[in-house]
């Protein structure tokens, strides 16, 4: 292997949903909310900033923004790893009630295989609308990795001008192909002016694209101090979306299109086109492509099991075609077009370089 | 049989095969889709590879994309060429005992940038077939994920895992992807001996979406 150390990465997603949440001590309430998110992740680092804009029935709005850091200080080959990190953010509900804070955070960590421990601190300012106070806490905390869950735990103290409380926090997360589910169960005690009391949260997110992630999530969380949220029960559900593809590495430079046509899917192939790869229990395998054009009146497949004779398909249901084939076990390549266009590929294969200037969908056959 | 079919002696050398196996070999007929100034070449290379004991099959069909596509006769001849060093490649790497579609799956992996070190050390920890693990490092590849990454998680868990679990491992790096993690944060996060990954940097990590 080589020691070349990967690029840094960078992400965009915006969330929007919708909700139904009942502060501590306020009438229950529907929401929507939009939530842009960038992200820029190396291997020893990460920077986030968000923003939130929730309005409510009543008219209100809310608004909230976030930038966080964080950064290990020792290299990857050592267990032992201490990590430094930032959070600055503020807030602002109707002209009144406005929050920041500033925080910063040291932790040592252990890192095993499929399990770790950390220990950590925080210090920093927070401010409601007045003089800003002081912020300071610990944290014990350690994971572990079984089959498909990873469970953890923490405990923490923390201190926020004269308010004081304590944490113990379980979580859970599992996923299975495109659904992912995440719990946490805590309680919070030891508290002067930090409220007390269980607190628990679920989550489940299923990817339904390339760029897209439907979610649905529920359940009461405590009020936090540093960043001046109020305690309360919700249900959300909506959608997550990715704003932009990550870079391609297998692209290579841009040569002449030998087959470009162009069709209504072209330019963006994700976009409106997706193939469904689905094996049988006799040894064939259904190719079911969906086709989100609905005045398409043939589309073809072509690829290395077809000896790239195009081959049409089967219209199944509106904005659906299909087939079924005996594919051998291995890695195939094909494409599809629609209506005699350009040869595209499909959301659901892992896009390559063809060799012609153009690309190729790459499908594996267990 | 690499270097020394490369360059404008590749042309002579493939001229000379034309005219010397052409009695030999029967043209495969499937070739005939191709043009006439493409077919006696890459009918050449075809042969060539066979008597080199690789995968001819995986030449002939990226010549039949060639032509489907369109494409320049040339641009077959070079493709097929192509890939015919990079299936060389892959055998020198998996080694003589190398399957078709397991050559044909390291080629692929080759071609989008894997270091040949990395299919030999796979060869080495894996007693099942590498079609799969090689299939799983090129689709990561091809989503984004720096191929170092990619390598060492396929590397992770190529020694015990099943083809299923590999496969199931790459929809959920796909699925991490979609939810907006970088792709190489992704790979770590989905290879089980790296769950530290989600704990690590926890702080800045992007939140599960859903709380107002």
């Amino acid at each position: 292997m080589g020691a070349r150390a990967p690029a840094a990465q960078t992400t965009g997603t915006i969330d929007v949903g919708v909700s139904s949440v009942r502060y501590d001590g306020f009438l229950p309430s529907a929401a929507a909310s939009v939530s842009p998110a960038l992200q820029w992740e190396r291997p020893a680092g990460i920077l986030t900033a968000r923003g939130t804009y929730l309005r409510f029935e009543s008219g209100h709005r809310s608004l909230q923004a976030l930038v966080a850091g964080s950064f290990l200080i020792r290299p990857a080959e050592h267990r032992w790893r201490g990590e430094l990190g930032g959070s600055l953010g503020a807030s602002r509900y109707l002209d009144f009630a406005s929050f920041w804070h500033a925080t910063a955070d040291a932790r040592l960590l252990r890192l095993g295989a499929d399990r770790g421990i950390w220990i950590g601190g925080t210090a920093g300012r927070t401010s409601y609308g007045r003089a800003a106070r002081p912020v300071t806490g610990a944290g014990i905390g350690a994971w572990m990795q079984r089959s498909q869950v990873m469970v953890g735990g923490s405990a923490t103290r923390s201190f926020v001008g004269d308010t004081a409380y304590s944490d113990v926090v379980a979580t859970a997360h599992t996923r299975r192909g495109s659904l992912a589910i995440d719990a946490s169960l805590g309680a919070r005690f030891a508290s002067r002016g930090g409220g007390r009391g269980v607190f628990g949260e679920a989550s489940a997110t299923i990817a339904v694209g390339e760029r897209t992630v439907l979610f649905l999530a529920g359940g009461r969380y405590p009020t936090d101090p540093v960043s001046g949220s109020v305690a309360g029960r919700y249900v959300s559900g909506g959608v997550r979306l990715r704003l932009a593809r990550p870079a391609r590495l297998t692209t290579r430079t841009a040569m002449p299109s030998a087959s470009r046509q162009g069709t209504p899917a072209d330019g963006d192939p994700v976009v409106g086109v997706r193939l469904e790869v689905l094996p049988r229990p006799d040894g064939l395998v259904r190719l079911v492509l969906y086709v989100a054009s609905m005045s398409a009146a043939g589309v073809e497949l072509a690829g290395d099991f077809t000896d790239w004779q195009p081959l049409k398909l089967r219209r199944s249901a509106e904005g659906m075609w299909e087939t079924v084939l005996a594919i051998p076990s291995g890695v195939h390549r094909l494409n599809v077009r629609i209506d005699g266009g350009g040869w595209i590929v499909p959301a659901g294969l892992t896009r390559a370089a063809d060799d012609f200037g153009d690309e190729v969908g790459i499908m594996t056959v267990p | 049989m690499t270097a020394r079919w490369s360059g404008p002696a590749f042309g002579l050398v493939a001229a000379m095969l034309v005219a010397g196996s052409a009695a030999a070999q029967r043209l495969d007929p499937r070739l005939e889709r191709l043009d006439s100034s493409a077919r006696p070449i890459v009918a050449a290379l075809v042969d060539s590879a066979r008597a080199a004991a690789l995968p001819t099959e995986p030449l002939v069909q990226r010549a039949l994309e060639g032509a489907t596509k369109r494409a320049p006769a040339e641009r077959i001849v070079a493709a097929v060429r192509r890939l015919a060093l990079d299936l060389g490649h892959a055998r020198d790497a998996l080694g003589p005992t190398a399957s078709p579609t397991e050559l044909g799956a390291a080629a692929a992996a080759l071609r989008a940038g894997a270091p040949p070190a990395t299919l030999t050390e796979l060869r080495r920890i894996r007693r099942e077939s590498l079609t799969v693990p090689l299939a799983v490092l090129t689709d990561l590849v091809g989503s984004g994920v720096p191929v170092d990454s990619a390598a060492a998680a396929v590397l992770s868990l190529a020694a015990k895992a099943r083809d299923a679990d590999l496969v199931e491992f790459r929809r959920a790096v796909e699925r991490d992807i979609a939810l907006g993690a970088p792709p190489a944060s992704a790979t770590a996060t989905a290879a089980a001996v790296a769950a530290a990954a989600v704990q690590v940097n926890a702080g800045a990590r992007q939140q599960r979406p859903g709380r107002p």
